[in-house]
């Protein structure tokens, strides 16, 4: 008796008393406490769903119903009853698909084509452009149009990308529809990489499928390795830096130093990078642990010499369906298309219109409105190959600007996407009038200076994405601009938010670290034995656990 | 190849590590990254908070619930002042509109007479940067009172550039002085607690003002400068549009004013010359009649240095302002300390309001009592600990010194309401748990005027009574003269 009493006791220090309430909380939706791979209610429910999956991973229909109720039950968690409409649409578009793919006739593919597209995304833009658009309209033609209230389900953007890629590889023919629909909803559902990405591509996904599942040391090893530094990175880095500044400056950037404003725009950098890369890396962890090889979705973005490389390298998944899906379709270096002439030139007469109208306050906003236009039109003046040029530019452009408002409904999310979109057709001139030299690497300097031009770039750049709105935004890129050199004043900000400013730093060399460096961390990791795998994998939960009890920092005004 | 250990394999390491994160649990520290204190020469923080910390003794005393129980119930009746008395109240529900008699009064003559005035003097925190809520208690006074002006501003400010109401900017020569950090100014604070020097021989020192967007606030109307005594004079440039109005600075009394110009200005430029010596305040906007409020807000402030103010300098201040009701709002920078007893803050708070009343004599004063506030209990953001004995501290004072109170805490939600505030969409406060936005300070603004003028409406039904008395009375007497007189006349007949 002592000993069971014993056992509860210790049970009870360790996890609290844990009551019929409690346990009706863990599987019931709230809105409050997302299922995210970063918390203990989804370590434990892993455990339990992993150990009988290790049981049935001989099994087909039975491990993918078994895998496919998880992923129900998981996406619930998240999004409550929304769990319906990711059936819903699954089974609209799996129809859909089976009659493209039986369709003989061209025409019949392409208006089913065309329907199920219309579809997807008009439910995406319900969900997540429907107020944005409500407010757009009000503002631009004084209108009194009530607002929706609608609940953005989680992972809409992801899963709708997904099971768009499925229906127009069937369409192009690319690959074989699925048996049936429980293989078609393990496509779809499957919860690693549900919510969040990476987005998979069906031809890339649905092959796995069919092999003999397997798990091999190395697997595991990578598994290991990528959660554990998904989850430093999401969960110490990323969220710390959040919550006890960057939000902060952010919120009201007037309030802080112009020092302050610059270090939260490079502490969003890197707080974005590690918030998005290491939830990837931990769904991609999570999917090779279950015996699934997700794509890479991150590759150190933020080494890129130039903007192009940093597209090749930032969440790699969107940007090769945008570039497959998007660009291809609207003719991308070929032909010119007319969403490919619309959006940009809705962009820009929107961009010069603005610059007019705010001619009396200041003649800054008609500046950049004009030159942006000025360096768009060299951008294909210049080349030899103007026609093609133009076309490409003007695709790309337009892929930038819909990539840009994929990532949230907002006008700081079209510039974020003009801005990148801008950049890539100057440095594609750029490359064409200076060619590098093929024969011989570029010298260090060089690449160093290539670096620190992009990355500045890029920080600019998510000043927009990040800011409440694009007031805010100005007000950030203005007070940065009044910076002055008070080293004395610096070292007080910095000792001020030692903590913060620590972990930005160790986010950063940890970024830069040369792959040799990492690689060869990884190969430590592969040879130590299983024991201490699992010590360094409980070092690192402890790591997430006292980070998130840790009390956010008090408010500092510094004086000066 | 055997998969079967592998899957197996990697879900024992996945559960052993659960283990070995027990373990780990149990060795190491509950947290990393704590909060350790800052080194306070660098911060800004008053000086006098920061010496009455450290006297403090931090004695908890824990009978004190028991107490504030008791106290809570307790009944507060007023006094009948001038005919009028507010129903009694208990100390949970303290307002103490009874207080605010005298400028309710002032508002009441105001709707009567609209050339008159009343002034509103705003004392805060880094809760009002940027005029925040201040603004807004402004406008709906100005809404409803009328008057035009954002009131008396500052030469310079910490938060001048966020602050919409008015735009200020200035050269980065001027000398300041504040009573958040400095004991004994070379020349006395002004109303809000600084005092500026241009004593930069070499560059000009200069003040631009240019007005806001504010709906009462789109001109800078009637630009007042305020100076103070000095032994040498100087000159002023007044730089408005093309033209430049030059003006000798006569610093003969504690307190001169002068005028920038009669009338409304959309921007003008102040250009200090060879004035080194002389205390420069600030300028005052208002088009002389309705509602003014100024702010005079001050990060890091805990309220303690106002009982620095030095009451000669501010009933000169008074001679040309005329205030009728003083707000102090404070509690945010009190509340990191670790302590829940305020016994120490109700004793310097208590100095304070009678600073106030020694320096603006006859003004009503107003409590504005901390907001909620939150700090992570293990893995919860709730309300700070600190958050309830500090708000009901400042209950006590302001009953005890006989001034009006406004409960920020329960009027915002009271338990939990900062987080609520935080997570809604869209947001009405910061991520620091602490501050509201723009949109929060609104509502909190809106909140407070809210109240004030609740107390207002039943000020004047009680005052209504009150004539209807008087009225009944003096028909009364009448009837008992003309009785008497008839009394008289059976008399002499």
């Amino acid at each position: 008796m002592t000993t069971i009493d014993s056992i509860n006791d210790w049970f009870i220090q360790n996890f609290g008393a844990i009551t019929t309430e409690q346990v009706k909380s863990w599987f019931i939706y709230n809105p409050d406490e997302k299922l995210l791979f970063n918390t203990g209610l989804f370590l434990g429910l892993f455990l339990v769903f992993y150990f009988v999956y290790a049981f049935l991973r001989k099994t087909f229909y039975l491990r993918l119903t078994y895998v496919i109720l998880f992923s129900l039950f998981f996406y619930y968690k998240s999004s409550g009853i929304y769990f319906l409409l990711l059936l819903l649409s699954s089974v609209v578009d799996y129809g859909l698909s089976q009659i493209i793919f039986k369709a003989t006739k061209d025409s019949t593919k392409k208006i089913y084509l065309v329907i199920s597209v219309i579809l997807n995304l008009g439910l995406l833009g319900y969900f997540k452009y429907m107020n944005f658009m409500i407010v757009t309209f009000n503002d631009m033609f004084h209108g009194n149009y009530q607002l929706h209230d609608i609940f953005l389900p989680v992972g809409i953007s992801f899963y709708t990308f997904q099971s768009m890629s499925y229906i127009i590889e069937i369409y192009r023919e690319e690959i074989k529809p699925t048996k049936n629909y429980i293989e078609y909803l393990f496509f779809v559902s499957f919860f690693p990489q549900l919510v969040a990405g990476p987005i998979v591509r069906a031809k890339d996904f649905l092959p796995q499928i069919y092999q003999k599942l397997n798990l091999s040391r190395q697997d595991v090893n990578n598994a290991l390795f990528l959660i554990i530094g998904g989850l430093i990175k999401k969960t110490v880095i990323s969220n710390y830096i959040s919550v006890n500044f960057v939000d902060r400056v952010f919120d009201t950037p007037l309030s802080y130093t112009s020092f302050e404003n610059l270090m939260a725009s490079y502490g969003y950098a890197i707080q974005i990078y590690c918030d998005f890369s290491g939830y990837s890396d931990m769904a991609i962890g999570i999917a090779l642990l279950l015996g699934f090889k997700l794509p890479v979705n991150f590759r150190t973005p933020y080494k890129s010499t130039s903007i192009t490389d940093f597209w090749r390298r930032w969440h790699i998944s969107l940007s090769t369906w945008l570039k497959d899906f998007l660009y291809i379709s609207m003719g991308g270096n070929r032909e010119g298309s007319f969403a490919g002439y619309l959006f940009p030139s809705l962009f820009f007469f929107g961009l010069l219109l603005w610059g007019i109208t705010s001619y009396n306050t200041s003649i800054i906003p008609l500046i950049v409105a004009s030159v942006s236009i000025l360096l768009f039109c060299l951008s294909f003046l210049l080349s030899s190959k103007k026609k093609q040029t133009l076309v490409t530019n003007l695709n790309l452009f337009t892929t930038m600007l819909l990539g840009g408002l994929w990532h949230g409904a907002g006008a700081q999310f079209i510039v974020w996407g003009a801005l990148h979109g801008l950049a890539l057709a100057i440095h594609k001139i750029f490359v064409e009038i200076f060619p590098s030299k093929k024969d011989k690497s570029p010298n260090f300097l060089w690449r160093f200076f290539s670096i620190v031009i992009t990355f500045h770039f890029v920080v600019f750049c998510w000043i927009f994405f990040r800011a409440r709105d694009f007031e805010t935004a100005l007000q950030v890129i203005n007070n940065i601009g009044q910076l002055t050199f008070e080293p004395e004043l610096w070292k007080t900000i910095v000792i001020g938010y030692k903590n913060v400013f620590g972990l930005m730093l160790f986010g950063y060399v940890w970024h830069f670290l040369p792959e040799t460096f990492t690689n060869g961390m990884k190969s430590v990791f592969d040879k130590t034995p299983i024991l201490v795998k699992a010590i360094i994998l409980g070092f690192v939960y402890w790591i997430v656990y006292a980070t998130a009890v840790a009390g956010s920092q008090p408010f500092i005004y510094f004086q000066f | 190849m055997n998969t079967k250990s592998y899957f197996f394999q990697s879900f024992a390491i996945v559960a052993l590590a659960l283990i070995a994160f027990i373990g780990f649990k149990q060795i190491l520290p509950d947290k990393i990254f704590s909060e350790s204190k800052m080194n306070s020469k660098n911060v800004l923080i008053d000086s006098l908070l920061l010496e009455a910390v450290a006297k403090d003794s931090l004695g908890t005393n824990d009978s004190l619930d028991a107490i504030e129980d008791a106290e809570g119930k307790e009944e507060i009746v007023y006094e009948n002042v001038e005919g009028i008395e507010f129903p009694s109240e208990t100390f949970d529900n303290y307002k103490g509109y009874q207080y605010l008699i005298s400028f309710y009064e002032k508002l009441y003559q105001l709707e009567k007479h609209p050339e008159s005035n009343v002034r509103i003097a705003y004392y805060g925190d880094s809760m009002t940067d940027g005029d925040l809520i201040v603004q807004d208690v402004r406008t709906n006074y100005q809404e409803r009172f009328g008057g035009n002006g954002v009131g008396f501003v500052p030469i310079t400010s910490e938060s001048a550039a966020s602050r919409g109401s008015v735009k200020s900017t200035y050269s980065k020569n001027w000398k300041t002085q504040s009573y958040l950090n400095v004991k004994k100014p070379s020349s006395p604070f002004g109303v809000n607690g600084h005092v500026f020097f241009a004593n930069d021989k070499a560059n000009a020192t200069w003040v631009q003002y240019e007005a806001g967007t504010n709906k009462f606030s789109t001109t800078l109307n009637n630009p007042t400068l305020f100076y103070g005594r000095a032994s040498r004079s100087g000159k002023v440039n007044f730089i408005i549009g093309k033209d430049t109005l030059k003006k000798n600075l006569a610093p003969n009394n504690l307190i001169n004013t002068l005028k920038v110009s009669s009338g409304h200005l959309k921007a003008f430029k102040a250009n200090f010359v060879n004035a080194d010596s002389i205390p420069i305040y600030g300028f005052n906007f208002d088009n002389g009649s309705g509602v003014h409020v100024d702010n005079f807000s001050q990060r890091g402030n805990s309220g303690l240095p106002i009982s620095m103010f030095n009451a000669n300098v501010m009933q000169g201040f008074n001679k040309s302002l005329k205030y009728d009701l003083i707000i102090l709002h404070y509690g945010t920078n009190v509340l990191n300390y670790g302590t829940k007893n305020y016994n120490w803050y109700e004793r310097g708070m208590t100095k304070t309001v009678n600073k106030i009343k020694e320096s603006f004599p006859g003004v009503s004063i107003l409590i504005v009592s901390t907001a909620d506030k939150s700090t992570k209990y293990d893995l919860e953001m709730k309300t700070d600990s600190a958050v309830v004995p500090l708000m009901k501290a400042q209950k006590r004072y302001a009953l005890d010194t006989e001034s009006g109170f406004v409960n920020l805490y329960t009027l915002m939600g009271g338990d939990g309401s900062m987080v609520k505030w935080v997570d809604e969409t869209p947001a009405k406060a910061n991520k620091d748990y602490t501050h509201f936005n723009q949109r929060g300070a609104k509502a909190i603004g809106n909140l407070l005027y809210g109240q004030l003028n609740k107390g207002y409406e039943e000020y004047k039904i009680l005052r209504e009574k009150r004539e209807a008395v008087a009225n009944q009375q003096r028909a009364a007497r009448k009837t008992k003269t003309d009785s008497t007189s008839v009394i008289k006349d059976s008399v002499n007949e």
